[in-house]
């Protein structure tokens, strides 16, 4: 094979390459995604807050673990959920709280929440989160209750 | 730290409410069954999550691609609902489905032995919640999603804890299997109802905590096994009690004489 023939066939490759990269992310784009941000703040060394932005679903698993390996160090003694942001959830963001709270536990840390619409406490009271998870009214009271 | 796509949702309605508001059950201090039915071991009873059980706890998730169905999302999820005592094989008497159907809040009987109300309910899934009493505390969601290759899927997601000591000492002695057995069963079912009859059922087990709450064991004074056995086994001697009553009722009240 002689170098045109070559350039010839890396042009083909590279044609087919990117027509594979066009569909991957066509469908990574029709694929459902985690629509939810979710911000790290350290308030001190024991307390940090994670801004919850937007919808808490199955999909969101992944940016809620991260947001937690983010906010939990070996000092940090309380992770606070601010869900001033939370436009909506449903039952498997709630599986979500629920397999957090393990983790947390395990480390023995505290999983605390503030700005709970009251929509959103009583969903927290019928699924009996209210029972684990502790929730203010504001970040300065879930804060307090963190290093406490 | 961020997940962006377009999504297909409407955008909130509000912060107050929140646009999933109509999916949620209401907040009940106890389950209520309705009316002509009877269900001592749900009448009464709160319900429970999987932070309020006993045993280690679990997470099950069983998947079937409808592969060659051209059903979407939301049409295997409405099937699902409304066929759920066909489609979960336990039939009609199995599985008793209120008047009003399943809707948030609604309560449902488990033959006789317990029940399920409905924590939550949207176009592509719904979640039962479980009472004290039930072998599991814990919830179970049931779901269809578009895969990567646009095929269908359904899936039956559980995060659960046995709920007393005696449910948790009967997990490895067939617990696990029969759930493991309903579900892939029920997942097979919806499969073959859209025409997918080869599906495999893909069973993913983990076990998300492997401590037990032993402060809980008191749940088991609300163990549905144990108070249906009892009730079974005091039912003959209840009902000489009534008779013997009835009886004793009629020697001390003589018939009444019409007026002339």
């Amino acid at each position: 094979m002689d170098a045109e023939d070559l350039h010839g066939s890396l042009h083909a490759l590279r044609g087919e390459f990117e027509g594979v990269l066009l569909i991957s992310r066509e469908r990574r784009e029709d694929m459902p995604q985690a629509q939810v941000t979710m911000d790290v703040r350290k308030v001190n060394e024991g307390v940090s807050v994670i801004d919850v932005k937007g919808e808490l679903t199955a999909f969101a698993e992944g940016v809620l673990m991260d947001a937690y390996s983010q906010a939990s160090d070996g000092r940090v003694r309380a992770i606070i959920l601010n869900f001033e942001g939370l436009e909506y959830m449903n039952s498997s963001g709630i599986g979500l709280l629920v397999t957090l709270l393990i983790r947390i536990n395990r480390e023995k840390q505290q999983l605390l929440t503030y700005g709970l619409s009251e929509h959103y406490r009583n969903i927290f009271q019928i699924t009996r989160l209210d029972d684990a998870i502790g929730i203010y009214d504001s970040e300065e009271e879930a804060v307090r209750a963190g290093a406490a | 730290m961020t997940g962006q796509t377009p999504h297909s949702r409407e955008h909130s309605e509000g912060r107050q409410v929140g646009r999933d508001a109509a999916h949620w059950a209401r907040y009940v201090e106890t389950l209520e069954v309705g009316q002509g039915s009877v269900a001592p071991n749900v009448q009464g009873r709160r319900v429970v999550g999987p932070l309020q059980g006993f045993g280690k706890m679990w997470q099950k998730t069983y998947t079937a691609r409808l592969e060659g169905a051209s059903a979407s999302p939301s049409e295997v999820v409405e099937a699902w609902r409304t066929r759920f005592p066909e489609l979960s094989g336990f039939g009609e008497k199995g599985f008793r489905v209120p008047s009003g159907g399943l809707v948030p809040g609604a309560v449902a009987l488990l033959g006789g032995l317990s029940g399920v109300m409905v924590l939550y309910s949207d176009e592509e899934s719904f979640t039962y919640m479980t009472p004290e009493g039930h072998p599991f505390s814990g919830w179970i969601t049931f779901s269809a999603h578009r895969d990567q290759d646009a095929t269908t899927v359904a899936r039956a997601h559980l995060l659960i804890r046995a709920n007393d000591p005696l449910y948790e000492l009967m997990m490895p002695l067939g617990l696990h299997r029969l759930e493991d057995r309903t579900w892939q069963r029920t997942l097979r079912n919806v499969a073959a109802y859209f025409g997918a009859d080869d599906a495999e059922v893909e069973t993913r087990v983990v076990c998300v905590d492997p401590g037990r709450q032993w402060h809980r064991y008191k749940n088991i004074r609300h163990n549905a096994l144990i108070l249906s056995a009892l009730h079974a086994i005091t039912t003959p001697l209840r009902r000489t009690r009534r008779h013997h009553a009835r009886s004793v009722g009629a020697v001390r009240e003589p018939p009444r004489r019409p007026e002339t």
